[in-house]
Parts: structure tokens; C-alpha cells; sequence
């Protein structure tokens, strides 16, 4: 049973960070191996999951969701409706996906997702976080200034376009939905789905390629 | 609390270092999955994210992601009662867990992803305080515990723009307390936030007692 107190968890955090050995390789080896040691679980899971979200979980399931809804007007509606029920059509759901919310691009407005509290994002739909949406300057930045964090990923928007910052403070997760590129007419869901890039889905991306 | 991970709209980070992949290291991936993987007592998302905000402050701002993840891990589990310090330090258990667990293959791993499926809605025997369309304030207080109305967003003005009905509330759930209040997605303007003249906005998911009328 938790204590629910944060003074005692602060005083714990203190003890091992300063007791345990300061290579980050050791510091997970040592839970890895006393987990594994106590029958709490087994080292082949470790493995099998790092092998899933590797391999199987990322962000071509949220490529191919986003691609569906171009195809597909029904399904965008489901989608945008509640796109933690609709996710499950692909049997995607899982971590941080049951309140997610999809919100669409168009030609004057621009979504960009981030977490300024933790690091909140939709992991079974997307897969791992990169690296900069955990970073401290992503999450101090996107707030307050969007468009200098858009401009040092590549996009301008014009000034009269609106930019809707996301910032994941409860339960919600939330998915950007780009533009469908012009001069893909007629595309299958899987060709289109390989032009969705995964920074489209935080935002950080916006005029996709046709390649 | 007002800790270092409260860090939307402050200054001087310098660049985004946009290339970074998701994981650059092994132990990268082998402490996401331990995460993910080592059961923990009936500790609540909301007390585990105030433990790391209870980290050393230096620390929290200086040490890798997922050793933060680590940490937060191991302590968790000393709290419960689950490790003892000793162990984690010496790497000897003093006790086991009968029988050991069991291996988990690819259809076993992907079944734990999807049942992760946590839904957070409760029911609600009072109707919501407010609806989409409402201009709300939110409260300037401090709070000391957990909470998830970032220092940022205190005291402005903002209009409701969806109510999603009950949500387990952050701030009870870190006191161990499953309690749900009505949540609402509320939108402030970048000129009320940060005196800008872009056209931008801000929308946060915001619980109603963080939440007066305006």
C-alpha cells in the first residue's frame, strides 16, 4: 500500500539517488535484476516488450488511423467524435489511448500537442515518445511560444493562421489529424498512411511530402 | 507543487534538440519496459507522477528521462513495501515472490498493451458547475500536494469550450483518494496568457475545482 506521502517519496528519491551507483546503466540493472530475482517478472517479457514496441507498436498505427479518415467519412466522424472508441477498430488501444481526442488541421488552423506538467502522450497508438517532446525545452517552450518552436522544426505558418496548443494536463491524449496532401487523389489507405509523418500526429509537422 | 517539473512558459532553454530519437540507449528501453511490466500495489498515475515532482530538484533537471523513471520506480516500491532499501542497494532479496513469473510471449505482451486501456470517467451525482460556452477563471492558489492546473494557466481567464463529463480528480487521486470531478477542456487566448498579438490559444483539461466563474 502507498503511503500517499510526497515528503517520505522526496526523501527515498534523495537516498538512492545519491546511493546508487551514478552510471544510468547500473541504476537499471539493479531494479531489472531484483525485480527478476524476487519473481516479479520475467526477464523474456522485458525482451518480448522491448521487441513489441520495437516492431509492432508506433507510429504507423497512428499513420494508418489518420489515413482512414481520409478515406473514409464515416470513420471520421467516429474519430472525431471519440477517437479512443474508434482506435479500437484497429484494436490499438492501450496505454493513455481510452480519452483520446483527435483534432484536425485545416487551411487557417494548426493543433501542436504537448505535456508541460510530465510527458503525457498516446503510447499504444504512437509508440515512444521522441526524445524532444520529453525534453524541458519543449515542454517550457510550445506554450508560450509555438511559433518559434514550429520554426525551428521546419514550418511557418502564415500570421493569420490560428495555432490551438494542447497541453495534456488530465487524462485526455490527443492526436493531430493533417491535411491530406494535394495530388493524392485516389490513394489506398496504405500509401497514404506512409506519407503521415509521426510529428504530423504532435504537430510539429504540417505540409506533408508526396514522395 | 510548485516543483522544477512545472515548466510550461519558463524561459532560457535554449533549442530543441529535434532529431533525438526515442530511445538512444539499451537501458532506455529495458526501464520503459520495466515500467510497464514490474507489478506495483495500489499506487494511483497521480501519486506516482507527485513522486518524481518530489525528486531532488537538481536532479530532476539534470538526470536522463528514464532514470528519473527509475528512480521513481524503485522508490515507489520501497514505499509499498514491496523492496526493501537494503535490497536495491546490496541486490540480495530477502524474500521471493512463489512462484516466479511466468515469461510473457509477443500475444501475451500485446494483450498487456491493450488492457492498459485505463478508463478514468466516473460517475457524477451533481451536475457540472459549468458548460461549453461559459468564460471560467482560474484559481491563483498554490497548491503543496499534486495538482494539475500548471502555474501558467492560475488566475486567467478562459471560455469552456467541452465538458467531459467526471474524471477520477488528480490532485484527490495522489492522496490515494478515487474520487471523480466534472473535467472540462477550457481555452485561453495567447494574449491573455502571454500578452502576445498571434492569433494562438491555449486549451487545457482542467478540473472544476481548480475552476470560479468569470
Amino acid at each position: 500500500m502507498s503511503s500517499y506521502d510526497g515528503k517520505k517519496l522526496g526523501r527515498l528519491h534523495r537516498h538512492l539517488h545519491s546511493h546508487l551507483p551514478s552510471d544510468p546503466e547500473l541504476r537499471v540493472k539493479a531494479l531489472e535484476s531484483l525485480a527478476v530475482e524476487k519473481g516479479l517478472v520475467a526477464q523474456e517479457t522485458i525482451d518480448t516488450w522491448i521487441e513489441m514496441y520495437s516492431e509492432k507498436v508506433g507510429p504507423m498505427r497512428g499513420a494508418q488511423v489518420v489515413a482512414r479518415s481520409w478515406t473514409d467519412p464515416a470513420f471520421r466522424e467516429r474519430l472525431l467524435a471519440d477517437a479512443g472508441q474508434a482506435i479500437k477498430e484497429f484494436g490499438y488501444e492501450g496505454h493513455a489511448t481510452e480519452h483520446l481526442k483527435a483534432v484536425e488541421n485545416t487551411s487557417d488552423t494548426h493543433n501542436l500537442v504537448t505535456c508541460t506538467l510530465c510527458s503525457c502522450y498516446p503510447f499504444a497508438l504512437l509508440g515512444m515518445s521522441p526524445l524532444w517532446y520529453r525534453s524541458q525545452a519543449y515542454r517550457a517552450r510550445a506554450v508560450r511560444e509555438p511559433r518559434e518552436v514550429l520554426k525551428e522544426f521546419g514550418v511557418t505558418l502564415p500570421a493569420t493562421a490560428q495555432i490551438r496548443v494542447w497541453d495534456s494536463t488530465a487524462e485526455l491524449r490527443y492526436l493531430v489529424v493533417p491535411q491530406r496532401p494535394a495530388g493524392t487523389e485516389g490513394w489506398d489507405e496504405d500509401a497514404l498512411a506512409r506519407l503521415v509523418t509521426r510529428n504530423s500526429m504532435i504537430g510539429t509537422d504540417r505540409d506533408l511530402r508526396v514522395t | 507543487m510548485d516543483g522544477p517539473h512545472d515548466l510550461g512558459g519558463k524561459d532560457g532553454f535554449g533549442a530543441i534538440d529535434i532529431d533525438a530519437p526515442p530511445f538512444r540507449e539499451d537501458w532506455e528501453r529495458r526501464q520503459w519496459a520495466l515500467s510497464k511490466n514490474v507489478p506495483s500495489g495500489p499506487n494511483t498515475i497521480d501519486f506516482w507522477r507527485h513522486g518524481i515532482e518530489n525528486m531532488d530538484h537538481a536532479a530532476y533537471l539534470t538526470q536522463p528521462y528514464f532514470i528519473k523513471w527509475c528512480l521513481n520506480e524503485i522508490a515507489h516500491r520501497i514505499d509499498q513495501g514491496m523492496f526493501t532499501m537494503d535490497e536495491i542497494l546490496t541486490g540480495i532479496p530477502e524474500s521471493r515472490t512463489d512462484p516466479p513469473a511466468s515469461p510473457l510471449d509477443m500475444e501475451g505482451t500485446l494483450a498487456r498493451l491493450r488492457a492498459n486501456n485505463v478508463d478514468f470517467r466516473t460517475q457524477m451525482a451533481t451536475p457540472p458547475a459549468f458548460s461549453p460556452g461559459d468564460r471560467v477563471r482560474t484559481l491563483n492558489t498554490p497548491v503543496s500536494g499534486h495538482t494539475r492546473l500548471p502555474s501558467y494557466a492560475r488566475g486567467h481567464e478562459g471560455t469552456v469550450i467541452a465538458h467531459h463529463g467526471g474524471h477520477l480528480y488528480a490532485d484527490a487521486g495522489a492522496q490515494g483518494e478515487h474520487r471523480g470531478e466534472h473535467l472540462y477542456t477550457v481555452e485561453f487566448t495567447a494574449a491573455e496568457l502571454w500578452g502576445s498579438d498571434d492569433p494562438d490559444s491555449n486549451c487545457l483539461d482542467l478540473w472544476e475545482p481548480y475552476l470560479v466563474r468569470a
